[in-house]
Formats: C-alpha cells, sequence, structure tokens
C-alpha cells in the first residue's frame, strides 16, 4: 500500500468523521446541515480513475444515509455528482482540466469557485428534490439547496484553503 | 462482439452509475414510505399511459373486427325491429335480414344503382327490399351468385309506395333525377293535412317493405298544382353518396302475393 492511497484513506476517514460526529448534528435555522464530505469528490485529483470516483461516492454516500436515515437520497446526489464530474472540471477549468496539478493549486480563483459551487449546488439540488419529492415544493426544494450550498461551500472553502497551506 | 465490449468498457462508467441508480432507488422504495408512494403514483401513471397507448393501437388494428361485430349486433336488433315494430308483417313472412356491403354505388346519373357483395349463395331474392340504418335504400332487381344490383331511390324508374306517418294519407314516391337528397311525393290530394317536417315512410302496400320503415322527410311543398295534389319535396334520411353497410329484408310471401296478382 503506497503512501498516497494511505493518505487519501486517512483524509476521507477524518472528513467522514468530522460529518458524521460533528456536521450532521449541526442544525443552521433548524435544516441547513452542511455536506463537508463533499470536499472528498472537490479534492479527488483529475488524474485519478473516474469509475473508482463512482464506487468511492457510491459508499460515501450510502454511509451518510445510513448514518442520517436518508434512505440513499445522499447516495443518489453523490453518484451524479461523481458521474458528472469530469464534465463540471471541464466547464470549470477549460483547457486546463486535464493537467494533474491544475485542481486547486495555481487555477484561476473564478475557475475553482465555479468548479466548488457546482458540485455542491448539484448535490444540493439533487438531494432536496429526492428529501421532499414533491413538484408543489419546487421553490422550497431551491431555498433549502440555495442556502446549503452557500453554508456547504463556505465550510469546504475554508477547510481547502488550511489544507493547501498545509 | 469486439465491438460490444468495446463499447462496454468504453461507456462503463455510464453503465455502472445506471446500475448504482437502481440500487439507490431500490433501497430509497423500499425503505422510505414517501418515495415509495410517490414512485408507486409514478409507476401507476406510466403503465396506465404506456397501457393506453398500446390499447389504441390494438383497437385500431381491431376496427375491422368490432365493425363486424357492430353490424351483426345491429342486424339482430333490425330483426327486433321489424318484429316488434312494423306490426302487420310477423316473423315469419319477414323471415330474415341480411347485411351486405356496398361495393359500387352511383349518383350521378338518372338511373343510379347500388352493387353489393351478396348474391344467391348467401340467400339474396330478387324484388327484396334494401333498407341502410337510416331508411329505404332500394330494391334489389338482379341477383347473381356472388352479387346483386339495388336500383337505388335515387333511379328515376322506380316509384315507390309511401304514406305520411301522421296523418297515413297514401302516396308514392319518385326522384326526378335532379337533386341527390330531394324526391317528390306524389298523390297527396288537397285535402289532407300537411305541414314541413312531416316524415314520410313505406306504405307497406307493396311486396318490397313492410310498412314504416323511414324515407324522409317533407321540406317543402306547393298547393297550387291545378290537379288537385301536392307537389311535395321530401329530404331523403338516408345519404346516398355513403352507403356503407345494408340490411335485405326477405319476405317469405312474395312469392304467395305474386301469384295471386297473376291469375
Amino acid at each position: 500500500m503506497n503512501r498516497e492511497l494511505l493518505k487519501n484513506i486517512s483524509f476521507y476517514t477524518i472528513i467522514l468523521a468530522l460529518q458524521l460526529l460533528i456536521f450532521n448534528q449541526f442544525k443552521l435555522f433548524g435544516f441547513i446541515t452542511p455536506f463537508i464530505y463533499l470536499i472528498i469528490f472537490v479534492h479527488y485529483k483529475t488524474t485519478y480513475d473516474k469509475t473508482v470516483l463512482l464506487i468511492l461516492g457510491f459508499l460515501i454516500g450510502l454511509i451518510i444515509d445510513l448514518s442520517m436515515q436518508t434512505y440513499g437520497c445522499h447516495t443518489f446526489s453523490t453518484i451524479t455528482i461523481c458521474y458528472l464530474r469530469g464534465r463540471i472540471e471541464k466547464n470549470s477549468f477549460g483547457v486546463n482540466a486535464n493537467l494533474p496539478s491544475a485542481m486547486i493549486k495555481d487555477t484561476p480563483l473564478f475557475s475553482r469557485i465555479s468548479f466548488f459551487l457546482s458540485l455542491i449546488t448539484i448535490h444540493s439540488i439533487i438531494y432536496y428534490s429526492l428529501i421532499f419529492f414533491n413538484i408543489n415544493l419546487l421553490s422550497t426544494i431551491f431555498l433549502y439547496a440555495f442556502i446549503n450550498s452557500i453554508t456547504t461551500f463556505i465550510i469546504i472553502w475554508i477547510i481547502s484553503r488550511l489544507i493547501s497551506n498545509n | 462482439m469486439q465491438s460490444i465490449i468495446n463499447s462496454i468498457v468504453k461507456n462503463r462508467n455510464l453503465i455502472i452509475y445506471l446500475i448504482l441508480s437502481f440500487i439507490t432507488f431500490s433501497f430509497l422504495y423500499n425503505n422510505s414510505t414517501l418515495h415509495f408512494n410517490e414512485l408507486g403514483k409514478i409507476s401507476t401513471y406510466l403503465s396506465a399511459t404506456s397501457s393506453k397507448f398500446s390499447s389504441s393501437i390494438i383497437s385500431y388494428f381491431n376496427l375491422r373486427k368490432e365493425n363486424e361485430k357492430l353490424i351483426s349486433e345491429n342486424l339482430q336488433l333490425k330483426k327486433m325491429e321489424s318484429t316488434y315494430k312494423y306490426t302487420q308483417i310477423n316473423e315469419d313472412t319477414l323471415n330474415s335480414i341480411n347485411s351486405a356491403k356496398v361495393i359500387v354505388n352511383s349518383i350521378n346519373k338518372s338511373k343510379n344503382i347500388i352493387i353489393i357483395d351478396k348474391g344467391k349463395l348467401d340467400s339474396i331474392n330478387l324484388d327484396t327490399g334494401v333498407i341502410s340504418s337510416k331508411g329505404v335504400v332500394g330494391i334489389v332487381k338482379n341477383v347473381t351468385n356472388n352479387y346483386a344490383s339495388i336500383i337505388s331511390l335515387l333511379n328515376t324508374d322506380l316509384r315507390l309506395n309511401a304514406i305520411l306517418k301522421n296523418t297515413s294519407t297514401i302516396g308514392s314516391v319518385t326522384w326526378d333525377g335532379l337533386n341527390t337528397r330531394i324526391l317528390k311525393l306524389n298523390d297527396i290530394p288537397h285535402s289532407s293535412t300537411i305541414k314541413v317536417g312531416d316524415t314520410v315512410v313505406t306504405g307497406g302496400m307493396s311486396f318490397y317493405f313492410p310498412k314504416g320503415i323511414p324515407i324522409g322527410k317533407i321540406i317543402n311543398y306547393d298547393k297550387s298544382s291545378l290537379e288537385g295534389y301536392y307537389e311535395i319535396d321530401v329530404e331523403i334520411f338516408n345519404d346516398f353518396s355513403s352507403l356503407s353497410n345494408l340490411y335485405i329484408l326477405n319476405r317469405t310471401d312474395n312469392n304467395e302475393i305474386q301469384s295471386l296478382l297473376n291469375e
């Protein structure tokens, strides 16, 4: 087992523990729970295999669902952003998307914000659509998704800055 | 085979995504009451829509069969109607009604004929009345083994015994060869009371038709004739340009009546 894999597994475990033990208890305005585990999919390197990302998304989503009793809403949202990640990368980073070091460091700020927000927003919209599962509650779904995306984005951005500084 | 494998490998992420999505939705469906109910509604809607679509296609291809079934039912109803409505003809004299399809129909001549797809082999006899669901059509004049020709009401040679339904005044209808919707009702004296809208039906005083089969309704009449008879225009109930299914009234007593007349 190489060093990079160990490092990644440790990172995923810490993030999952943070989500399950701390952020799942966090209820901003009574309903907002930041999904900081999305940082795993944000920081997944572009050179890594996309199929592994899908399986990883499924497993992490399943663990979150089991802990939050959301019956698959997280899993579906997570595998969807994992599947769409390649396209989101291209939209956000353009020609630099395939460069190995292009992800966090040395990329334009706007591209990074766009990439983070796209992943988080798509996830939130799918998640709340499945949670409410009612077309009549479309405005509520978008309101919740919007507030949740902003909160999650701020927290993930801060954690990302901390990681990159270290 | 190699290209299939290549295609699967190339689209493996999509395939895995679809499989995982299916697993996730199964999980949702089986564990969440909300999703179970909502997905159940969607499933019901989709299955009902697809069933409706497929049944409309199937029913389109079954139209011919359905049409034949309806004709058969109509035939039965006509028999019952004959028995109960045309009271002076009992079931023995009007022993059978055959249905037939029109294969040739002319309306643009002065002596129009109709040819039907039934003949001697189907028990179609000469000099029998032919009606449609709306009323009188004509009289069978020639019969071969498989076909029969009918002198239609739109034939200047045909004169048919008729009465006014309300007053029972006896007359006869003919066609003047001009308008395919209008017949002339003759021999109605000025002493009779008539009005526009009165129904003209068969009089029953012929071999061909029992009493009371609809022919048309009065749309115009003129009392100015010096001969003492009205000139009456009758609008035919049947649209001769769109005839398709006809019924042939077979009477058993035609020969008997004919022999009396010949004596």
